[in-house]
């Protein structure tokens, strides 16, 4: 651990709500820590230097998927990233791209998350006949549920978004997030929908078949979703679905 | 008036949200044609370059891919290189038919990509970047490849140093050898982890890494051996048989 040493970040400082205001990149000097995360270092820079910084956080433990950013070009969360990571000590930050920019390294993730989920449908429909709230929840295999617990880790932090080069092109592509979420729901012997019901949802251009497995998501995820192998399933199966 | 633009996108939405099984196919078809061109060229790079091994191992493999078992006086068919030629070509429209989905079409687009590629460091994206740039080039140089082989379909040891050398397409192929390598080669690796055929993408890379690499170098050496017997030949030539 190179104690003591001054780290240089170079920001990416933008108000759209400022009148006026242009994109810039500002530099900042600060003394590095044992231990210190990207997001230790910007709550720092916030309250010595400049309390003007924006940038999102709420549980800094890699559990809420708030602060998401670009880290010397690599889409990543800034809570799970140790400045010790970069022997220069230099460290430029970017507001995760794609994403409406709420201002400076601050992105409007959630919006882009309930809009999805909404077009999608992403939330469990259950089977008609189970509509009873008198009666008893069938019980769920142990091996199911541990295959829906894995999908569901996602913290929707924007990461594989960013990292896609197909979602910048097209931007009503669905992303990595839609497709393990779609994948989790279609794994769930609960859910009442057909591989068909499924296909009209992601089996387009916007969905499975615009994937170009570019596999930015798979290589950023930073919860190490298995993406790759999700969205072949997923491929697989909608590709057998209205043949 | 308000009711009916309501009905109308109503109505669009609903149209809109129904998917084709064309999207599926599309998809397919990109991956089965791509596969079979992929597999072709790898085959095609290793039988051109038995020229290597000298004239005569060169012309027994053509003789034996034209259908020399079959004839009476021993020669290849060319019409079999014709004809199979037709059949590839064909196999490549299908190909850059389906393949033209993915191109950045519109400007935005393009600098859509291009700002993703400066601001995010991912080597896989840029590997697809090589991809599009050679799929691009590939419109303008495999058919004329292809189409020579349609019209002049002759092949043997001094027959095709007379295309590379006297003929000049020398220069054809040395553009459209990296080209087509670099394609075909990222595109096997990609197709494989596409549908999941593997999970082992480390060393699916290293394979497609040093296949590149491999048939590039078979390919610049063959070139070179046209180019020399091509400059010894001299014209009218007389083809080559053992």
């Amino acid at each position: 651990m190179s104690q003591g040493r001054t780290l240089t970040f170079n920001i990416f400082r933008y108000d759209p709500q400022e009148p006026g205001d242009k994109p810039k990149m500002v530099k900042y000097q600060l003394e590095e820590a044992p231990g210190m995360t990207v997001f230790i270092a910007l709550n720092m820079l916030r309250e010595k230097q400049d309390p003007s910084l924006q940038f999102d956080f709420v549980c800094r433990a890699g559990i809420c998927g708030s602060c998401a950013m670009v880290i010397n070009g690599y889409p990543t969360l800034a809570c799970r990233t140790l400045t010790s990571k970069y022997p220069k000590g230099e460290i430029t930050l970017m507001p995760l791209p794609g994403f409406e920019l709420i201002g400076d390294l601050s992105v409007n993730t959630g919006k882009f998350m309930r809009e999805l989920a909404e077009r999608l449908k992403l939330w469990l429909h259950p089977r008609q006949d189970e509509i009873d709230i008198h009666r008893i929840e069938a019980p769920m295999a142990p091996e199911e549920a541990a295959k829906l617990y894995e999908l569901d880790r996602c913290v929707e932090c924007g990461v594989c978004v960013s990292a896609c080069a197909t979602k910048q092109m097209r931007d009503t592509f669905v992303g990595a997030v839609g497709m393990m979420k779609i994948a989790r729901f279609e794994l769930d012997s609960r859910d009442a929908r057909s591989v068909e019901d499924f296909y009209h949802v992601i089996g387009n251009q916007d969905g499975v078949f615009g994937c170009m497995t570019l596999l930015g998501c798979q290589d950023n995820c930073p919860k190490d979703l298995p993406h790759m192998q999700q969205i072949a399933y997923l491929r697989r199966k909608m590709a057998g679905a209205l043949v | 008036m308000i009711m009916n633009s309501k009905s109308m996108q109503s109505h669009h939405i609903h149209y809109a949200s129904l998917g084709s099984p064309w999207s599926a196919k599309a998809d397919k078809i990109q991956s089965a044609t791509g596969i079979m061109l992929g597999c072709f060229l790898l085959a095609h790079l290793h039988f051109e370059s038995s020229i290597l091994l000298g004239k005569e191992a060169f012309y027994h493999v053509v003789q034996f891919l034209e259908g020399g078992l079959f004839t009476s006086s021993g020669h290849g068919m060319p019409i079999v290189t014709k004809v199979f030629s037709i059949f590839i070509m064909l196999v490549v429209i299908v190909h850059a038919a389906v393949a033209l989905r993915r191109f950045p079409a519109q400007l935005g687009q393009w600098r859509a990509l291009r700002r993703h590629m400066q601001g995010i460091k991912h080597k896989d994206s840029h590997a697809w970047f090589w991809q599009l740039v050679t799929g691009f080039i590939l419109f303008f140089l495999a058919p004329v490849h292809i189409f020579t082989m349609i019209t002049n379909p002759e092949i043997g040891p001094h027959l095709s140093a007379e295309r590379v050398y006297h003929a000049n397409a020398w220069l054809l192929y040395a553009l459209l050898l990296p080209a087509v390598v670099i394609h075909a080669m990222i595109g096997l690796y990609r197709v494989a982890l596409k549908w999941g055929l593997t999970a082992n993408r480390r060393g699916l890379r290293k394979v497609a890494k040093i296949l590149i690499i491999y048939l590039i170098s078979i390919g610049v050496l063959s070139l070179v051996s046209y180019l020399i017997i091509g400059r010894e030949l001299t014209l009218p030539i007389t083809p080559f048989v053992p």
